[in-house]
């Protein structure tokens, strides 16, 4: 966990989570009907993330400019002169610590805090006002994020009560942590849905910040521990749905003595989030066109005996 | 043969030819009833009878000279109108200021209906002979006063009292009518009359059945000879056995038992007409016909020329006969009343007295019916418990994913114990059926006025937070109350707020004292209290309070709006203290100019998120609002029950009301039912269901309503049918009481409104009913696009 993390959410000695939402009544990740808590701060920047407000661990403000009456008030209130007065900029981020001062006063919601620190027992409590939905419709929670294992200390304490609790985990990482902390988190999960990205580690680094060893290495080792993993790949035109890299996945996943793998379209929901935290691109803009052809990648790992569940 | 679960739209030439005739018929007025109805009462002679032997002359009368037809194809007859598809005009009841306006109908934009130039003037003539003689001229109060309460009601701000057009909203017991026909129950009648003395007030009531009885054994036998007559003449042989079979049916039926599935079905439809036009033709209900017809189709099955084929085309034939009976409404009733509905409700499933599972096979041929045809009448409803099958469930579950919407989902469990808390005996609360919308009864026992009166909740905090008076009005409608200046806490405005409550429901209610009373002595309907038990053996009509449950039902309109406005005081004023309460008001006075608190407003918590503080207000309100109504007894001697249903009513009190708190402007329409503010249901089905859950439903026993709308993309297939099984068992595990699903493509609808002729019979839920969109009201296609779409969170 990051110094900044463990600063705000660990003051009582409680381990606290930093998330950027809760959703309920998701249906796309896992099975049946489920809450998906979205876990703060992230090692990778990938160029296509459709969730940038997830990568720092820290609380952000974000500026929803239509909400916006231009009354000022944050202005008047914040301590560090963060306040800008542009059309589409309100915070400097540069400034900005983060103190929550302008969220408060703001009346009409232009402004809102990105992150917030739950207890475990709150967590569980609203995690828990669907558990019925759960049961009925086969489905639970899932981690997200960001990354969640990089808060393993918290899910460490957290996980147990849900177990207890007969509620279904599904976490969804990009597999880039510390095995020991996998070692600690995998009893409490149910399944598991790991991102495959880029096989070539020299491209995986320069779209996602970060090389592919370690993501890869966890992936093998836990293909032979646990018994719930499924791969998943997040097709990138461009990227890494050319033969090369199918073919490299293909041949990893046979490795691994997998023959499954999930696809997911790229999509461009996460553009509109970035000036709202005043960021601009995380990696190096890749002029994505916006639909990748899912059909040729569904037949170039059929080629390779790999079997595609494409997403819509 | 071909399996009875083919669609019979494909299988059967002759259903397909029903439907299309009748869907393809222009809504149209019919004015027998009205002039027969005025010819019989123009006898200053007949004018003097006893008022039960007068209705039941009157109807007599219209039974025996309406013009009577025989449709091509048809095998269940009776023609409820003399259109294809048409409605009556009552002049007794509400019909002169219907008449008003007839000669805008055929222009109308919404629901518009024909009617010639002559028909026109044939109504205007009956005008100077009721005028003085409706119901609401038949108050017995002061003509200052009568006059008030018309002139009230022409704008009702407050409420609405649906009882001035009459009473209605029966499930009649058609199991007893199609067991020993009309001579049986007269026969009854007969030995209860005996001990009367001759003159009394039940004696006339039994004249009066007996009268009616007769008449409607008449009226069935006019088919009979008209089939003959058709038989005679027509060449093609099949059609003439036909003909022949519908001759001896009606021969037998609704005078005598019937002895199969058709002579069932057939009584049954006869008496429907019949009570259509005796009263307010609104939620007359066939009900549980599952049921009661059930031993019907044992017997038939055992005549090897008879199968389920068969009992599935005559139900369907059935079932496009009641989509022949419409209403008329006047402009300003659709204002309450949108759609061209009358309530005709068929209930499928639900448990037996005993409490065990009753499904059977008509109930999946009902709906199999319901799904093939998609008509907007009948309203179908399935009742569903902890032990419906799964097949019975599926079977729902798919038809509503497939975008149905119907049937309407009601949970025994919680709509038994409601019932039977509010004075129900068990086996008859399990024997329920809902009526008109939503609202639960006891088939063949109750004579609830389920729809009595709709009234505007919203503004009664208008009117606390500003002593009595409307925003902008110098007079006081309410009570005084303590000025916004002086109030220093939520009590305070609590206290106003039922301060004005409770003044509105006293007057709504000595209203109503006075029209129970006028509907029972100018308009008495004995033929509904011979299917009703208990008025036969009492003696008295059921206008009078002679069957087993006398409820009327009050609805609560605008719950969640009340409740969050509630709420956004709370939060503005004295927690977050952004600004006093004068200041608040004066925000609301000018209709919340500034963009800025509008827009705080709206972002406050509301009713629907699962939110606990929040939902806790709307639950004070439907509290407050239910205990107001606690204290009165109705005139029929039963309980005021709260109904949370707002057929389109919050759309026009919406109109008039005031601006509110949680970010309403002035004019803007309340949510309906008890769902949550348009578009604030933030948080996905699963909080919006415990929101609703967190209500004690077995306190509402007139029933609620609750729209689901989903993006149909979400529902498809075999997963989608799944899903919306697990959160609808979880929702009545978890003591929802009642449910409908909408499930479209959105662009749909938008193509819909902008293009009627692309999909003209698109069926969609509006509030405890269907309705073709087309026949909705611009205001309300608008709010059913903008209805929170459940769609994938993703």
């Amino acid at each position: 966990m990051s110094d900044a993390l463990t600063q705000e959410a660990g003051k009582s000695g409680e381990k606290k989570a930093l998330l950027f939402d809760v959703q309920r009544f998701c249906l796309h990740d896992g099975p049946g009907i489920r809450t998906i808590l979205f876990f703060k701060g992230c090692a990778l920047r990938c160029a296509w993330c459709h969730n940038p407000e997830s990568h720092q661990a820290r609380r952000e403000v974000a500026f929803f400019a239509h909400c916006c009456v231009r009354c000022y008030a944050c202005r008047e209130i914040c301590p560090k002169t963060a306040v800008l007065t542009g059309p589409d900029r309100r915070i400097d981020h540069a400034l900005c610590d983060g103190c929550g001062n302008c969220v408060a006063s703001c009346l009409t919601r232009a402004l809102r805090m990105i992150g917030e620190t739950w207890g475990a027992a709150d967590l569980l409590a609203e995690v828990r006002r669907d558990r019925d939905f759960f049961i009925s419709s086969g489905g639970g929670v899932t981690l997200s994020g960001g990354e969640p294992m990089l808060q393993a200390a918290f899910l460490e304490g957290f996980l147990p009560s849900l177990k207890a609790d007969g509620i279904h985990v599904t976490l969804e990482t990009c597999g880039h942590f510390p095995w020991a902390d996998m070692e600690r988190i995998a009893p409490f999960l149910d399944l598991i849905y790991f991102d495959l990205k880029q096989m070539d580690s020299a491209r995986h680094e320069s779209y996602t910040t970060r090389e592919n060893g370690l993501i890869l290495d966890n992936f093998r080792r836990l293909a032979a521990v646990f018994p719930h993993l499924q791969p998943r790949m997040p097709v990138i035109p461009g990227i890494n749905d050319d033969e090369k890299n199918i073919f490299a996945t293909a041949a990893f996943l046979h490795e691994c003595a997998m023959d499954t793998i999930h696809c997911l379209p790229y999509h461009r929901m996460g553009e509109a989030k970035l000036g709202r935290i005043g960021m601009g691109r995380p990696g190096p803009d890749p002029d994505i066109p916006h639909r990748p052809d899912l059909k040729s990648v569904i037949e170039r790992f059929a080629r390779e005996e790999i079997h595609v569940v494409a997403y819509d | 043969m071909l399996s009875p679960t083919t669609e019979i739209t494909q299988c059967s030439r002759r259903i397909n030819a029903l439907r299309e005739a009748v869907q393809g018929a222009k809504p149209s007025v019919c004015t027998e009833r009205a002039m027969i109805w005025t010819r019989y009462f123009k006898s200053g002679e007949n004018r003097k009878k006893s008022p039960y032997i007068r209705i039941a002359e009157a109807l007599t009368e219209v039974l025996k000279n309406k013009s009577i037809r025989i449709y091509p194809d048809e095998l269940i007859v009776g023609n409820y109108s003399s259109k294809r598809v048409g409605g009556a005009i009552y002049p007794e009841l509400h019909g002169v200021p219907v008449i008003a306006e007839a000669h805008t109908f055929a222009k109308r934009k919404t629901n518009p209906l024909e009617l010639s130039g002559q028909e026109w003037r044939q109504l205007l003539s009956i005008v100077p002979f009721w005028l003085p003689r409706f119901l609401a001229m038949k108050l017995d109060t002061g003509f200052v006063k009568k006059l008030a309460l018309i002139a009230d009601q022409l704008t009702a701000k407050f409420y609405l009292i649906n009882e001035l057009g009459g009473v209605a909203h029966i499930a009649p017991d058609y199991q007893k009518l199609i067991a020993v026909g009309t001579e049986g129950i007269a026969a009854e009648a007969e030995g209860y009359q005996k001990a009367a003395p001759r003159g009394s007030d039940a004696w006339c009531f039994y004249e009066g059945v007996k009268i009616i009885l007769a008449g409607l054994a008449r009226f069935g036998e006019r088919y009979a000879g008209l089939a003959r007559e058709m038989a005679s003449e027509e060449k093609e042989p099949k059609r003439k056995v036909e003909l022949e079979t519908i001759a001896e049916v009606c021969q037998r039926v609704p005078r005598l038992g019937a002895r199969n599935f058709h002579e069932a079905l057939q009584s049954l439809f006869f008496a429907q007409i019949a009570i259509n036009l005796e009263s307010l033709d609104n939620g007359i209900c066939p009900g549980r016909i599952d049921q009661y017809l059930y031993p019907y189709y044992r017997t038939s099955l055992k005549d090897p020329s008879f199968s389920s084929r068969q009992a599935k085309e005559l139900l369907a034939a059935f079932s496009i006969k009641m989509a022949e009976i419409i209403p008329v409404f006047s402009k300003p009733m659709m204002r309450f009343h949108g759609g061209m509905f009358n309530g005709q409700v068929v209930t499928v499933g639900g448990v037996d007295e005993s409490g065990n599972d009753a499904s059977n096979e008509l109930s999946d041929l009902l709906l199999e019916i319901m799904d093939e045809l998609r008509m907007r009448q009948p309203n179908f409803h399935a009742r569903v418990h902890r032990s419906s099958s799964e097949a019975y469930r599926h079977k729902i579950n798919r038809a509503l994913a497939s975008g149905s919407g119907s049937p309407a989902l009601y949970n025994d469990e919680v709509i038994i114990e409601a019932l039977c808390r509010h004075g129900y005996k068990m086996a008859d609360a399990r024997n329920y059926t809902a009526v008109g919308c939503v609202e639960p009864v006891c088939q063949g026992k109750s004579f609830s006025s389920t729809d009595a009166a709709l009234f505007n909740l919203p503004i009664m905090l208008e009117l606390a937070l500003n002593e009595g008076r409307r925003f902008g009005s110098f007079f006081r409608s309410g009570r005084k109350t303590k000025p916004a200046t002086r109030m220093n806490s939520m009590e305070d405005v609590r206290e106003a707020f039922e301060a004005q409550l409770n003044f509105f429901i006293k007057r709504l209610i000595g209203d109503l004292h006075l029209v129970e009373k006028a509907n029972h002595k100018e308009h008495p309907t004995p033929l509904s209290s011979a299917l009703l038990e208990g008025c036969l053996k009492s003696g008295r009509c059921s206008t009078g309070g002679g069957a087993v449950y006398n409820f009327s039902g009050i609805q609560c309109v605008g719950p969640a709006d009340t409740g969050d406005a509630l709420y956004a005081i709370d939060r503005a004023v004295f927690r977050e203290r952004r600004m006093t309460l004068p200041g608040l008001v004066e925000l609301m006075r000018k209709d919340i100019p500034d963009e800025k608190w509008l827009l705080y407003f709206r972002g406050l918590e509301k009713f629907g998120n699962d939110e606990p503080e929040a939902d806790g207000w709307t639950r004070y309100v439907i509290a407050a609002f239910d205990s107001a109504l606690g204290g009165y007894t109705n005139a029929r001697g039963g309980r005021y029950v709260t109904g949370l249903y707002s057929v389109t009513a919050h759309q026009y009190f919406g109109k008039i009301t005031g601006a509110l708190p949680h970010g309403r402007r002035r004019g803007e329409a309340f949510a309906s039912g008890i769902a949550p503010v348009n578009g604030m249901d933030r948080k996905g089905p699963t909080a919006l269901l415990n929101s609703v859950n967190s209500i004690d439903f077995t306190q509402i026993a007139n029933g609620v309503n609750l729209n689901l709308q989903f993006d149909q993309a979400l529902l498809k297939g075999e997963k989608g049918a799944s899903l919306l099984d697990a959160l609808l068992k979880t929702y009545f595990e978890r003591g929802g009481m009642q449910v409908q699903v909408n499930a479209f493509d959105p662009q749909i609808l938008v193509e819909a409104r902008n293009d009627p002729h692309k999909y003209p019979h698109l069926l969609v839920r509006v509030s405890g009913y269907s309705a073709y969109f087309n026949d909705l009201a611009p205001a309300m296609k608008e709010e059913i696009i903008s209805r929170t779409v459940i769609a994938s969170v993703r």
